[in-house]
């Protein structure tokens, strides 16, 4: 029953962007240049998680033991509120492109908040783990832990400044219908964010 | 008139979207709470964050109809880090 209820609302997501798919061909959404960006992160942040399970498949017991110690709850409300802040980001998008530019700054300093959210919490994180001593030499999980976790972190917060440079230009009337490259740029980048985290959540905090 | 109903209908399936990825969020957070462990859990988790990656892939970055190139390198990285876990997880069983 779960499994049925599960499979329409997956048809029934897909089945609406169907019909929009034959009706307008799209181009990449923002700058080329950003796409090139997003792909080398993607790729990194791919090393990374690669070299993670590999070095957990050799550590089986230390990585299960130590995995515990995380908090699951705090990787799920930031996942959460990644998710969230990237909704109020493809609204931000869709405003700009009716020429709601209110609208979109709105729903862009939303996003920010969200994202603030997630930074706020993840700190709150690092300063527990901190406090108790841990560093990124106190055993290879923690190494592991600490480097992804913090890698995303340093993006969030370059994502937060490029949405925060894009609400900052809207706000001065450089983006419009006709124009909305920018926004559409600084939300792929965003996107990209939330994306690795999509990942990075159940590969750390949760699969054992 | 027609963009509207189009921008409409988007934003609509944008909520549903965005409800899933958080049903899906809390499952997952749920299993591991639970505890669960082994190669069918594994396989569900990132299921679902596959499920979650393409819902973003797709509809929040808007690539659905962009050339092929780009979908290849967006979905393969996806699929490609998945299939990946799952077979070092597949090997760190035996």
């Amino acid at each position: 029953m779960i499994i049925k209820v599960f499979i329409s609302l997956y048809h029934y997501t897909f089945s609406v962007n169907k019909t929009l798919a034959l009706e307008e061909p799209k181009l990449l959404p923002g700058d080329l240049a950003i796409w090139f960006f997003i792909f080398m992160e993607l790729l990194v942040f791919a090393i990374a998680f690669i070299a993670y399970a590999i070095t957990r498949m050799q550590n089986l017991e230390l990585f299960n033991e130590f995995q515990l110690t995380l908090n699951k709850e705090f990787g799920a409300i930031n996942t959460i509120l990644l998710i969230t802040s990237s909704y109020f980001v493809v609204r931000a998008v869709h405003a700009i492109k009716r020429d709601h530019v209110n609208t979109c700054i709105n729903n862009l300093n939303i996003a920010l908040g969200f994202g603030t959210g997630f930074l706020l919490l993840k700190s709150l994180e690092f300063y527990d783990k901190f406090s108790a001593g841990i560093t990124l030499s106190t055993n290879t999980f923690y190494m592991f832990y600490l480097s992804l976790t913090m890698f995303h972190f340093l993006h969030v917060i370059l994502g937060m400044i490029i949405l925060f440079a894009v609400a900052f230009k809207a706000k001065r009337g450089h983006y419009s219908a006709a124009d909305h490259f920018g926004v559409e740029s600084g939300a792929s980048y965003w996107h990209m964010v939330d994306l690795v985290w999509i990942i990075l959540f159940p590969l750390v905090y949760i699969i054992r | 008139m027609r963009t509207m109903k189009k921008l409409i209908q988007n934003n609509t399936n944008i909520h549903t979207i965005w409800l899933l990825m958080v049903a899906l969020t809390i499952l997952g957070y749920a299993m591991g709470k639970f505890g669960f462990s082994g190669l069918i859990s594994v396989l569900i988790l990132l299921l679902t964050a596959v499920i979650k990656g393409t819902l973003i892939i797709r509809d929040f970055m808007e690539l659905r109809d962009v050339s092929l190139l780009w979908q290849i390198i967006m979905y393969g990285w996806l699929w490609g880090i998945t299939l990946a876990l799952i077979l070092i997880y597949i090997f760190s069983l035996s």
